[in-house]
């Protein structure tokens, strides 16, 4: 076998090993090709704002927005001064911060299947609802085009 | 399966490397033949640590799997240990959930356990596997007895809500019919020639024979209906005795609903390393483990002990924590060496004298989502209606998988299935919504593929990682880059603390990974001490 072992690398295989998911992101579902995923990571289909950011963003920051606290904790986005700005909360969204996975679509390799992605528009969309809810009133939005500019090269 | 994948130009190393791991697709193709690379656990029997300092301590920080190993090898070495423990109790992420236990998660909301006794789910780890060998080799030391975990039955279902009208499949049948079709097409490529080029006339002939045998095809080389393929997909009307059990063969399943499906995908996690049989659980839970432990160190723990600041100099380590059933009073744990076993998701914001090589790594591993809930049936519908015995169902639905009790078989009282197991954006769904609905929406799921659901189901509990107030995720997920860049400097001894768990491992999530991370880096912090004492 080791003549095709090095196709993976070992990082990955532990990856696989240690979870359900199947195939390390091949399996999204793929119907252009009329191929179809039994273990795809999934797509959020919406585009709002408050949708998004009630089926992904509260599992976390919590329905109401204000964190919460055990050994460690989640920060609170209700009176968050770091929401001033727009870009950096939809940096943050693209890149992951800490412990918090990246949203961006960035490569994750061996864990595509583990964090599902948010395009610029929705990314744009949570951003511009968490900024003005939750007793939040930070001005300005930011568009899709803006937030597609943050996005690194890969 | 892609058009190249019969081309040509393949090897015939990789012709019989695809055959065994019934790949499906490139991608599949190399993720499951680098199965090569795997080795057995890095545990290589009982640690010895030779005497320690005399009067050196350690303090350990988090009485999971990781702590506890680390805290029994090092008191046998003759350290003075204490460990400090977040929750209430021993295990960490070693957990198993009863009736009567009460869970409270982030946030606030509160589950009550309501299953009969001896019923149970286990919220994390819950299989181990026969090459775990540290796993095995504790849980025979503490006297934790182990069972069989199923991890393949071929009577379970594979479930594609886009396949087959959303009806479940029997695994037999679905791995019978790919393997049948996979075996027919090949030997239809032999016959054509397509393979001289690559394999020789001699190996082709033996190449035929073993496909014959391996997908049971008939003596034209078709996997068709008939006794051949029946004796592995099953009967219509299985063979008996007497007069009245003449058998009726099956018909397989087209090639192209049987790939379309995708259902093949269902076969696969078997096939990995960690997962073949046998695979192990604990008698009574997964949380069996930690008990043990737990009983086996007594007073050396310190539950309900909230870290929040760690310090060393050139001394020793100093660590501040709340006592958190005693409104918060704050006291400080003093040691000459300290093992720190808390998840990064955790230890990345509690101040920590470390240089930055290891303070950078800290922030450089998100962790993933996942979720499990547990639903508990009046009968044991599974067993009593469809001869479905242990072993796992999956589905393309959200909860992905459903997992019967590897326990208790035939029991006519109740039963406690696994009624979901997520990643992914199913699982950060389901962390989002409140305890209760996700009970509800497993239950909602899991009728699509068991109609005796909404009429035998009694209650549930569900656990939501990232809702965890003890791990505030699931594990430590590294990507190649950040492992290249941070994971030998979040290994290596800074001063006086060296870090252990699943995140310090080369095997995110299992046990193993934090027992072996553990293994070794007390293995290096004794040697580390006796040079400070020499």
């Amino acid at each position: 076998m080791t003549g095709v072992a090095h196709l993976r690398k070992p990082a990955v295989r532990v990856v696989m090993a240690a979870l359900l998911a199947l195939a390390a992101g091949s399996a999204q579902p793929d119907t252009s090709k009329g191929v179809f995923g039994l273990f795809g990571v999934g797509h959020l289909e919406s585009t709002s704002g408050e949708v998004i950011y009630q089926q992904i963003c509260q599992g976390c920051h919590m329905p109401d927005g204000r964190g919460a606290a055990g050994a460690g904790r989640y920060p609170a986005l209700a009176g968050d001064r770091a929401l001033l700005s727009a870009q950096f909360m939809a940096v943050t969204l693209i890149e992951g911060r800490r412990d918090m996975p990246a949203f961006g679509g960035k490569s994750q390799e061996g864990f595509s299947y583990m964090v599902p992605t948010l395009d610029d528009e929705q990314i744009a969309a949570v951003t511009n609802y968490v900024r003005t809810h939750f007793g939040n009133q930070f001005k300005g939005t930011i568009s899709a085009a803006e937030v597609k500019a943050l996005r690194r090269p890969h | 399966m892609k058009q190249d994948a019969i081309g040509a130009a393949m090897t015939r190393r990789q012709l019989l490397a695809m055959i065994g791991t019934c790949a499906g697709s490139a991608a599949m193709y190399q993720a499951m033949t680098s199965l090569g690379f795997a080795a057995d656990s890095s545990f290589k029997g009982p640690t010895q640590l030779s005497a320690a300092p005399a009067g050196a301590s350690v303090l350990i920080l988090g009485a999971g799997i990781a702590g506890m190993v680390a805290a029994y090898e090092l008191r046998k070495a003759g350290y003075r240990v204490q460990v400090l423990e977040y929750n209430a109790r021993a295990g960490g992420r070693n957990w198993t959930l009863r009736g009567g236990d009460r869970y409270v998660e982030l946030g606030g909301a509160a589950q009550e356990c309501r299953f009969d006794p001896g019923l149970y789910i286990n919220p994390g780890p819950w299989r181990l596997s026969h090459h775990h060998r540290g796993m095995l080799h504790y849980c025979k030391l503490l006297g934790v007895a182990l069972e069989p975990f199923i991890q393949t039955n071929y009577q379970a279902l594979v479930h594609n809500s886009r396949a087959f009208g959303g009806v479940p499949q029997r695994y037999r049948t679905v791995r019978a019919d790919y393997q049948g079709h996979v075996a027919e097409l090949l030997a239809k490529a032999a016959h054509a020639k397509a393979l001289d080029d690559t394999v020789s006339t001699e190996d082709q002939e033996r190449l035929l024979a073993s496909l014959k045998a391996w997908g049971a095809l008939d003596s034209n080389y078709r996997y068709a209906k008939g006794l051949t393929s029946s004796e592995v997909r099953g009967y219509d009307v299985s063979p008996g005795g007497g007069l009245s059990a003449r058998p009726v063969y099956s018909e397989p399943v087209q090639l192209s609903e049987v790939v379309g499906s995708a259902l093949w995908q269902g076969m696969l996690l078997a096939e990995n390393y960690d997962m073949q049989m046998t695979m192990f659980q604990p008698v009574g839970g997964m949380g069996m483990v930690g008990q043990a432990f737990a009983r086996e160190l007594g007073p050396l723990i310190r539950y309900n002990a909230k870290v929040i600041d760690i310090a060393q100099d050139e001394r020793g380590v100093s660590v501040t924590f709340e006592d958190t059933s005693q409104s918060m009073s704050r006291q400080t744990a003093h040691a000459d060496w300290c093992v720190c076993t808390i998840p990064l998701s955790i230890l990345g914001q509690i101040p920590m004298k470390v240089g930055a090589p290891l303070a950078d790594a800290i922030a450089a591993v998100p962790y993933a989502a996942s979720v499990k809930v547990g639903l508990q049936f009046k009968r044991r519908f599974w067993e009593e209606d469809e001869q479905i015995y242990g072993g796992i169902t999956f589905t393309d639905l959200p909860i992905s998988n459903i997992s019967y009790p590897n326990y208790g078989f035939f029991s006519s009282g109740k039963g406690v299935l696994l009624g979901g197991y997520l990643f992914g954006l199913a699982a950060a769904e389901f962390t989002a919504m409140s305890p209760q609905e996700r009970v509800a929406k497993a239950v909602e799921y899991g009728s699509r593929i068991h109609p005796q659901y909404p009429a035998e189901f009694e209650n549930g509990i569900s656990v939501a990682w990232h809702r965890s107030p003890f791990t505030l995720g699931c594990f430590g997920m590294w990507t190649e880059e950040a492992r290249a860049k941070h994971y030998d400097n979040l290994c290596a001894i800074d001063g006086r603390i060296v870090l252990a768990g699943e995140h310090a491992s080369y095997m995110p999530a299992w046990q193993e990974g934090a027992l072996t991370s553990a293994v070794d880096a007390i293995d290096r912090l004794h040697r580390r001490a006796l040079g400070a004492s020499s």
